[in-house]
């Protein structure tokens, strides 16, 4: 993985290589000629090479070959989440909030929904730490039948009690009390960022919590060591790299979000650590609805510090 | 107490390896026992590295005219090793304590500051210490040893992951 990948943008290859019919949710065709010019449109000559050994079907992306490469990419990525702690910062963060609602007489049972879960590494977490009560029912929802399915032998070899479903986790049949996601937000560029943030906007939505990478300068550089001595799999190397790079700002993920979804009350958890000036690898969008904020604030503790102004 | 230190951090070395060889290939949620199995199983490769270099090195003083000299020489070459690689092993075994802190934002700035960037640096680490190691006693049988050694330091891994490829170890 070359260093450079620290100065590219536009899609990171995931993006491309797969496509989906938002209304239907099956999966369309991807021409593998299509994402090549594409990439080199973007002189990211790195994505271009691993886009080529890709096998193709009549000119077509090799979907179950895609689908392998993803999955191991998701395990290498899982491997980072663990290694960072990552479910237990979710639970961390997810603890007040679920106590707050239940303080507010939110009703039973409280689903929590993780959007674009891939093989659900966080539902099946929290489900096996089994520390946000019996009254949470945890849910995978992600457009990819593959990685679900690889995400259900998991949470099935350990017994867990969780589910994934392939779906739009905004028009669920049971709908989602909080959403939560991990990796996500970067993928939503502008307008279509500030879509995902709106359909939030629903009744039976009483808060959010969305992880992704700090932007910061240091960002890309620590992403590209971590990915180099962690990954093997090109994909995930690359894509890991312009994650970090294609991050949001703090700033910009709070006014989209307060003039997206209203409804609710937002704020950045986890930007500085110790409010030292040390750039966390991932910070968090929060959102809850207002009348759950102040016993939020009361339940976070000492965790507050880490809590921009909610407003 | 030189061969026994170095194959102490041989075998440390070589059980880390087989961690990092296993990591990022399963992903359930509880996978002590899968990370206790890749611990041993890389010091277990290890050892065999630690066998080769041993019968090696045996050959070489028994056929050799001054064995004394000779071993003198080799022991140069290794104190000169540990203290490059004592150091490292050192912060590295200094992290894993701070890290047993159970606290997320601790954990994961021994990930960010030490457990990464020394992982990224490790085979320059392994070839100073080899370099560093030589220059006190440079020739042909010191240089040939040192460079056995790097290449079975460096290449465990890979030997590891072509074992995995091979399906004879999971």
């Amino acid at each position: 993985m070359s260093l450079s990948t620290i100065t590219r943008h536009g899609p990171e290859i995931s993006d491309a290589i797969v496509s989906f019919d938002p209304v239907t949710l099956q999966r369309k065709p991807v021409k593998k000629a299509d994402v090549l010019v594409q990439f080199r449109e973007l002189r990211n000559h790195e994505a271009v090479r691993i886009v080529e050994q890709m096998p193709e079907q009549d000119g077509v992306l090799d979907p179950a070959a895609v689908d392998k490469v993803l999955i191991t990419s998701h395990c290498e990525m899982q491997r980072m989440s663990e290694e960072f702690q990552h479910g237990k910062r979710v639970a961390e963060l997810l603890k007040p909030i679920l106590q707050a609602l239940r303080e507010g007489g939110v009703k039973n049972p409280i689903r929590i929904v993780d959007i674009g879960c891939g093989t659900g590494f966080v539902i099946r977490w929290l489900a096996a730490s089994g520390s946000l009560g019996d009254d949470v029912q945890l849910m995978g929802v992600d457009f990819n039948v593959a990685l679900l399915n690889e995400a259900q032998r998991l949470a099935t070899i350990e017994n867990l009690r969780c589910k994934f479903e392939v779906a739009n986790a905004f028009k669920l049949d049971e709908p989602a009390t909080i959403f939560i996601s991990t990796g996500i937000l970067h993928h939503f560029r502008d307008e279509a960022l500030s879509y995902l943030l709106q359909q939030h906007c629903r009744p039976e939505t009483c808060a959010f919590v969305h992880f992704d990478f700090h932007s910061s300068p240091m960002a890309p550089l620590g992403s590209w060591l971590f990915h180099a001595v962690r990954m093997r799999e090109p994909l995930a190397k690359h894509d890991g790299v312009l994650s970090a790079v294609r991050a949001h700002k703090s700033r910009y993920l709070l006014e989209v979000t307060r003039s997206a979804a209203p409804e609710f009350v937002s704020a950045i958890y986890g930007t500085r650590l110790w409010r030292m000036p040390i750039p966390r690898v991932f910070h968090s969008l929060v959102g809850i609805r207002p009348k759950y904020r102040d016993a939020f604030l009361s339940n976070m503790g000492t965790r507050i510090a880490s809590l921009g102004k909610i407003e | 107490m030189i061969p026994v230190f170095l194959w102490l951090l041989a075998t440390i070395d070589s059980a880390f390896i087989g961690y990092r060889e296993a990591a990022g290939r399963n992903a359930l949620i509880d996978k002590r026992a899968y990370y206790r199995r890749a611990l041993i199983r890389g010091a277990l490769v290890g050892q065999v590295a630690v066998l080769l270099v041993g019968v090696i090195t045996a050959i070489v003083l028994a056929s050799s005219n001054d064995a004394g000299a000779l071993f003198s020489k080799l022991e140069s070459v290794g104190t000169r090793m540990l203290t490059v690689y004592v150091p490292y092993a050192l912060i590295l075994l200094v992290t894993f304590l701070v890290r047993a802190f159970p606290s997320v934002d601790i954990r994961s700035i021994t990930s960010v500051l030490i457990f990464g960037p020394f992982t990224f640096i490790r085979p320059i680490v392994v070839l100073a210490g080899a370099v560093w190691g030589v220059v006190a006693a440079p020739g042909t049988i010191t240089i040939a040893l040192t460079v056995l050694i790097v290449c079975l330091m460096l290449g465990l891994g890979g030997a590891l992951s072509w074992l995995r490829s091979r399906g004879l170890i999971s």
